[in-house]
């Protein structure tokens, strides 16, 4: 693969990757938010692939495979479902104000730009430049977990973090082996599960999914 | 052929590994063989002692333990010196003695395998606390015999609610000891790149102070000098008795042998306030311990507070001996140093007796309110013998260990010159009115201890029913009583090889057993003669005693208009409230006891009395004043602490979110 276009896959797939993230932080609809995540699974797997093609790894076909089924279509499909079950479409009332939700957003990407720096060392290949990104998927992960009270979108915001964790992973090491990716992402799969039957209890218990409402984790 | 000192240090190792083998025995025979096994091992810590007091070095028995790293740490080294002799041979006498009273008293709890294991890992502990050559062997001895004691003092803490509260206190300030003295320690290593103690002695100022304000805080914490006793009077009388008596008899001297260790052996040149600050802390010790224990009518509790007393007394000692050396004077710092060691071994012989003594009568009785005991003289003989000996060792009578102690104390004091000095001037004459006021209220508090307990008429039902105690309680406590007039009567040849421990040449035995201050000028004391000279006085008023009696037969006197009312209730008795009420009244502003007068009346008829009940109350001053204080502002600072967890997830996340911010910039700074 000429470099120029792996520079540019690798530009690209990062893009739509923080993109999708903001995005996400931005919009309201739950169901948008999902198809956000899907988009961002496609990413995340394209990246794989490219860094693994440039890295001459067959294997990275089958961890590109594996990305693309389990975070791009199997993950949005079972949170689409529980969304359906429980008949939540958007977001609850925000806690803070939309404006410095964005304007968080976008202190913590410029965060993340600020600490990688060391982690990408003095002349960094195209794959290492794009490294920032996975931080900022990180805390854009968090962020989303702390403002926002359903449920389902703090889910949202687990698997952003996620995402972002194996961005990071790829990035530093080009490419993982199969045998961790395959562990990592059915970890996560099962987490998805169990959490969207929680969230489906917690509906039929408390007859909604606010967790600004569980109080009671304290002595 | 082996060197006999490290073969006693082996031994003692072996002793302690069949104890806790044999606390896994069923329990018909534990508590014999686990028992007899501490004995042992505390005799053979006795006999090494002993053989290192009299000048004998061991080759140094090396602990096959590797430490990380390595790098400026020294080996861990066993090799006790005169000094560690000394109180090893100390340690071992106590352990073995309350080990044997252990056999016949453990109960319940402390009979069972914890138990037993627990008190043989505690005797190892406090018999090689003084063994130890370095940082490290000392710290190691000194956690195994703050853990053993804490789990012995646990033991009952499922059938009485007190013993909890009791080790927390404990187990909190017995820590804050080992971590001052860690780091003390961790100041001298770092200044001299090793742990051994002969790497110290090179040290000068300021690393000497440090470690100095840090180890005396950690040593006097263990040795329950006074801002810092609080634990003995909570722990001692909770704890199973033979326990609490080898934790007052032989591990509080723990600390005493700490602050020899630092001012003796480490800095013998320290400044002449370090000997100010010994002293000032030992006479305020003394002077509140023995007031406290004068009031006390909780037995055990009492003993705990004459604890603090004579510790305090031990320090005084200590810190009159440095003083003097530090201006010049040091025949007369000899004799003190030599009278701190003999208060030690007088205390740790009489308050083997008592506790062991007040372990039988809680034992046969399971009383330990003086108010509720009394008449157990003839119904206890053996106990009453040898408590009544203890008592008199504690209130400092002739013929005992106690009287030898202070009599050598006194003499140090009264034949310093404080002419030339205005430090001493100032320091020695406050220093002569405490000691003479404690041992006065010591005797008052003996006397009261005794005559409440063991004179006069049963109070209770359960002094009624008193019985005497085992045999192998009885001998224990009797060993130790003819310790303690042994003690009295020979006191010479010990008292020589004293000296040698604290570096002082000048004494000699005189007349047959006698002690001779020859540093003193010719300052003679020969207990024998005195004891000789005490039965002739006593011939006499024997005498005459025996001569009205025969004049004038007693006659029981029945009320003239007594309507058949009986005079002798033991509800009529003088008992230790009443007894210790002057005091009170005298040094009320500084017991600060609580006292109410309840009348009870029915509650139909206002004006009729159905009983008046008195109740008073002795509460600690220091502890109501500095520590339940520190205790709440520490409670309101948690209580503040409890608001950042209200059980918000939004705010436990943002609590790892700023986490992980912060971990992340700082990495990657």
């Amino acid at each position: 693969m000429p470099n120029e276009i792996y520079q540019q896959l690798i530009a690209t797939s990062t893009g739509v990757l923080l993109l999708t993230a903001i995005l996400q932080i931005w919009g309201r609809s739950l169901a948008r938010s999902i198809a956000l995540l899907a988009v961002q699974g496609a990413a995340l797997a394209g990246l794989v692939l490219t860094v693994g093609v440039h890295a001459g790894e067959l294997e990275a076909l089958t961890v590109a495979g594996l990305v693309l089924i389990v975070k791009s279509v199997v993950l949005p499909l079972v949170m689409l479902r529980s969304a359906a079950r429980i008949g939540e479409t958007r977001e609850h009332p925000a806690q803070i104000n939309p404006a410095v939700e964005l304007i968080g957003a976008a202190a913590l990407t410029l965060a993340a730009y600020a600490i990688s720096g060391p982690l990408m060392g003095p002349n960094p290949g195209p794959a290492l430049q794009a490294l920032p990104v996975g931080f900022s998927l990180i805390f854009l992960g968090f962020w989303l977990l702390l403002i926002r009270r359903s449920a389902i979108t703090g889910l949202i915001g687990f698997l952003v973090l996620d995402n972002g964790i194996a961005t990071v992973s790829f990035l530093v090491s080009g490419g993982l082996p199969l045998t961790v990716e395959l562990g990592v992402s059915l970890d996560v799969l099962l987490v998805v599960l169990i959490l969207g039957v929680l969230v489906i209890r917690l509906q039929k218990v408390h007859g909604s999914i606010d967790i600004t409402e569980l109080k009671e984790l304290h002595d | 052929m082996t060197n006999l000192i490290d073969l006693g240090l082996q031994a003692q190792f072996g002793c302690t590994i069949v104890g806790i083998a044999a606390a896994l025995l069923p329990a018909r025979v534990r508590n014999a063989v686990a028992g007899t096994a501490i004995s042992i091992g505390g005799l053979t810590a006795a006999a090494t002692g002993i053989i290192a007091l009299q000048g004998s070095t061991g080759t140094g028995l090396i602990l096959p333990i590797a430490l990380p790293g390595g790098d400026g740490l020294d080996p861990l080294l066993l090799a006790p010196d005169q000094l560690g002799g000394f109180f090893m041979a100390l340690a071992g006498l106590v352990l073995s003695l309350t080990a044997l009273f252990g056999i016949g008293y453990a109960h319940g709890a402390a009979a069972s395998r914890t138990g037993w294991a627990a008190f043989a890992v505690f005797a190892l502990g406090v018999q090689l606390v003084p063994a130890a050559g370095d940082a490290v062997s000392f710290l190691l001895a000194w956690e195994a015999m703050a853990i053993g004691s804490t789990v012995l003092l646990l033991a009952d803490h499922a059938s009485r609610e007190a013993v909890r509260p009791a080790t927390l206190w404990y187990a909190v300030l017995t820590h804050a000891s080992f971590l001052l003295i860690l780091a003390g320690f961790g100041v001298l290593t770092a200044a001299s790149g090793g742990t051994n103690w002969d790497r110290w002695v090179n040290l000068s100022e300021p690393v000497t102070t440090v470690a100095f304000v840090l180890l005396v805080a950690g040593f006097a914490t263990k040795a329950g000098l006074m801002p810092v006793h609080v634990w003995l009077p909570r722990a001692h009388p909770e704890a199973p008795s033979h326990a609490s008596a080898a934790m007052s008899a032989a591990m509080v001297k723990m600390g005493i042998y700490g602050l020899l260790l630092v001012t003796l052996r480490l800095f013998p040149n320290g400044p002449q306030w370090w000997a100010v600050v010994f002293v000032a802390l030992g006479a305020a010790s003394a002077l509140y311990g023995i007031l406290q224990a004068s009031v006390q009518s909780d037995l055990k509790r009492l003993l705990a507070y004459s604890t603090t007393e004579n510790i305090g007394l031990i320090t005084t000692a200590i810190g009159v001996g440095l003083l003097l050396r530090g201006s010049g004077q040091n025949a007369v710092g000899d004799v003190a140093l030599v009278a701190a060691l003999l208060l030690a071994l007088s205390h740790a012989a009489f308050k083997t007796v008592l506790f062991t003594g007040a372990g039988s009568v809680l034992h046969a009785t399971g009383e330990r309110d003086l108010d509720a005991l009394g008449g157990l003289a003839a119904r206890m003989p053996w106990t009453a013998s040898a408590f009544g000996v203890g008592a008199m060792g504690a209130a400092a009578l002739p013929v005992t260990a106690g009287f030898v102690a202070e009599w050598v104390l006194l003499q140090a004091l009264i034949h310093t010159d404080a002419r030339a000095d205005r430090l001493l001037a100032v320091v020695l004459p406050i220093t002569m009115g405490v000691v003479a006021l404690t041992v006065g209220l010591g005797l008052l508090t003996f006397v009261k201890a005794f005559g409440i307990a063991f004179l006069a008429r049963p109070r209770s039902a359960g002094a009624e029913g008193a019985h005497e105690a085992s045999f192998t309680m009885v001998a224990a406590m009797l060993i130790a009583a003819i310790g303690t007039v042994g003690l009295g009567l020979i006191p010479g040849p010990l008292s020589r090889l004293l000296g040698a421990a604290v570096g002082a040449q000048d004494l000699a035995v005189t007349g047959f057993t006698g002690l001779e201050l020859g540093s003193l000028g010719a300052i003679l004391l020969d207990p024998l003669a005195l004891s000789l000279l005490t039965a002739a006085m006593l011939v006499p008023v024997l005498a005459i005693n025996a001569v009205a009696a025969l004049r004038h037969p007693r006659r029981q006197v029945d009320l003239a208009w007594g309507c058949g009312g009986d005079r002798t209730s033991p509800r009529m008795e003088y008992n230790a409230t009443s007894y210790s009420e002057p005091l009170v009244r005298v040094f009320g502003g500084s017991l600060q006891t609580r006292r109410s007068v309840e009348v009870i009346t029915p509650d139909d008829a206002p004006l009729l009395v159905e009983g008046i009940a008195f109740n008073q109350e002795t509460t600690d001053v220091v502890e109501n004043r500095v520590y339940l204080p520190a205790i709440r502002a520490l409670e309101r600072f948690g209580d503040f602490a409890r608001r950042l967890q209200n059980g918000s997830i939004h705010r436990y996340l943002s609590f790892s979110f700023a986490a992980l911010l912060v971990v992340l910039v700082v990495v990657s700074r």
